[in-house]
């Protein structure tokens, strides 16, 4: 478990985090959100260790990371935001540096190092030098630096950052095979990635954690929004609309010759019934109804600007 | 020690994979040969002393070139947050990589041994002054690869630890000059900082324990002050 008991991060005056505290659960998979410069990198390296806060404790279980970095870095893997390599070194040899240094016992290192390779799609590219490589295969190789030693603790920031569709499916795939057996952090843009990957988000901005929820109850709302695709004449949907009393009319489009109606109602499926009944009743062929669920970017929007007004 | 020898094995190999190094390799020997030679054929004499302090000299070009990449290229690339993000300790850190650069310049000085070879054909030189000159070099030089390891840890830019490094070993390297100009505890001090007081010594023969005791608690001070350098992060 990670605990982190409020912690405050001070460059001279500026205050990048300001007493933040959470716990993070074994097998946990987090994400951190928020814009550029909110301080998801600091807390991050404050994760690591790399940084010290200016007040507050992190915890690896009972372990003050600060008071024991070398034994809280025993169980990290780690993948800056730009990724660590060197380029004159050969994608093997780097691994293999990266294993000696983090204390993989010298019989398994050649066993850690086909693991990394194989677990990131880089047995084609091994004996490459890293310069040469594309962005993707480096971000790739950071990633195998991160994973060599078999971390129980894994900080990944910004994992998915020059990768292609086909890789960030891969990267996925490797995160959530670590669920419930490695705990993750990871920070990144892509929002859609974030929603597959994380159990947990927490929302961060100006160095405060403004939202820390599940992802599941994310996308739960106090009112579901359905569209109800028909097909009838907008006029007389309009009239029927007005005995639908327990939804709110939000939108009509007509496309071609069917209508589409967006409708707030609250929380219960009665309602949708409901819905349904009356548009039968009055005739009205139903051709879909489904749920509009919002997006995690509308809701990144949502939550940020709501602190802007708060 | 296994993460000090892997440290060095990549920094070596660092130097060797890049055509810099090779350059100044070459570059050094061609103006050593020269130097060599020019000195022989003028002195006549069966020893290296002056060939020494001319190695001396050049040295103190060569080495900040040498040394300026060793942290600075780290702290521009972002590998040094991977460094200190492994469990391992600083002083290994900076171990291993002042043992990579002395190594890379021992190499230098051991092909020059060459020159006694030459000399002990033709006559018979003294071959203990030899050796004494030999080990003076090799501690200068390691007294400057730490002061220019040092300057590198201070900076992102290699330019900036380049010449910080310059400033330092011109300082000390031609501070006996100035010391004309002091008096009293001024004089003494100039007088033990300058590195000239300290490798004529080992040049003619003669090994003293306040020379070696120069060098080497140079050297662990410069070592000392890299490894602070590398960890003010924490403070900030």
């Amino acid at each position: 478990m990670i605990t982190v008991k409020n912690i405050t991060k001070c460059f001279g005056s500026l205050r990048v985090l300001n007493n933040i505290s959470f716990e993070i659960g074994n097998g946990e998979i987090v994400g951190f959100l928020g814009q550029n410069g909110a301080g998801k990198t600091t807390l991050m390296r404050i994760l690591t260790s790399y940084l010290t806060p200016t007040s507050g404790d992190v915890y690896y279980d009972d372990l003050n990371i600060q008071n024991n970095s070398l034994e809280a870095r025993r169980r990290l893997g780690y993948l800056p935001e730009m990724p660590p390599l060197y380029h004159e070194m050969s994608v093997k040899s780097y691994l293999k540096f990266s294993a000696e240094l983090k204390n993989v016992p010298v019989r398994e290192i050649t066993a850690s190092v086909d693991r990394a390779l194989s677990d990131c799609r880089l047995n084609n590219v091994c004996n490459k030098r890293i310069g040469v490589l594309s962005k993707g295969y480096k971000q790739r190789v950071g990633l195998a630096q991160a994973i060599i030693n078999d971390p129980d603790i894994l900080i990944l920031d910004e994992p998915m950052s020059g990768l292609d569709p086909v890789q960030i499916l891969q990267v996925r795939t490797l995160i959530k095979n670590l669920e419930h057996k490695r705990t993750v952090i990871l920070s990144t843009h892509i929002l859609s990635e974030i929603e597959r990957i994380v159990q947990r988000v927490m929302f961060i901005k100006a160095g405060s954690v403004i939202k820390d929820t599940s992802i599941d109850s994310l996308a739960e709302t106090e009112n579901r929004t359905f569209v109800v695709k028909v097909k009838s004449d907008e006029q007389f949907l309009q009239n029927v609309l007005k005995d639908i009393t327990c939804a709110t009319l939000l939108d009509v489009k007509t496309i071609r010759d069917c209508c589409e109606v967006s409708l707030s109602v609250p929380r219960s499926e009665e309602n949708v019934n409901t819905i349904a009944a009356v548009l039968t009743e009055k005739r009205v062929s139903i051709l879909e109804i489904i749920e509009s669920r919002p997006s995690l970017e509308q809701k990144f929007i949502e939550v940020i600007s709501e602190e802007d007004h708060a | 020690m296994p993460k000090v020898i892997a440290i060095t094995k990549k920094e070596l190999a660092a130097y060797f994979k890049s055509p810099v190094a090779y350059i100044i390799l070459v570059v050094t020997l061609v103006i050593f040969n020269f130097l060599f030679f020019m000195i022989i054929d003028q002195n006549r004499e069966a020893t290296l002393r002056d060939v020494f302090q001319a190695m001396e000299f050049i040295f103190l070009f060569i080495v900040p070139l040498l040394t300026m990449k060793v942290f600075a290229e780290e702290k521009n690339a972002g590998t040094m947050e991977f460094l200190m993000t492994t469990p391992t300790n600083n002083n290994v850190i900076v171990f291993g990589k002042y043992l990579g650069t002395l190594l890379f310049l021992s190499v230098l000085l051991l092909i020059s041994v060459v020159y006694y070879g030459i000399i002990e054909f033709y006559a018979a030189p003294d071959w203990a002054a030899t050796l004494s000159g030999f080990l003076g070099i090799w501690l200068e030089a390691a007294l400057f690869l730490a002061i220019g390891m040092m300057t590198s840890s201070w900076t992102k830019s290699q330019v900036v630890a380049a010449i910080t490094s310059y400033v330092i070993l011109f300082f000390l390297y031609f501070s006996l000059t100035f010391v004309k100009y002091f008096t009293g505890s001024a004089e003494t001090v100039i007088k033990y900082i300058s590195t000239m007081t300290h490798s004529k010594n080992f040049f003619v023969g003669v090994i003293t324990l306040t020379d070696l005791v120069y060098y080497l608690s140079g050297i662990l001070f410069c070592l000392l002050l890299t490894r602070l350098s590398i960890e003010t992060r924490l403070w900030r």
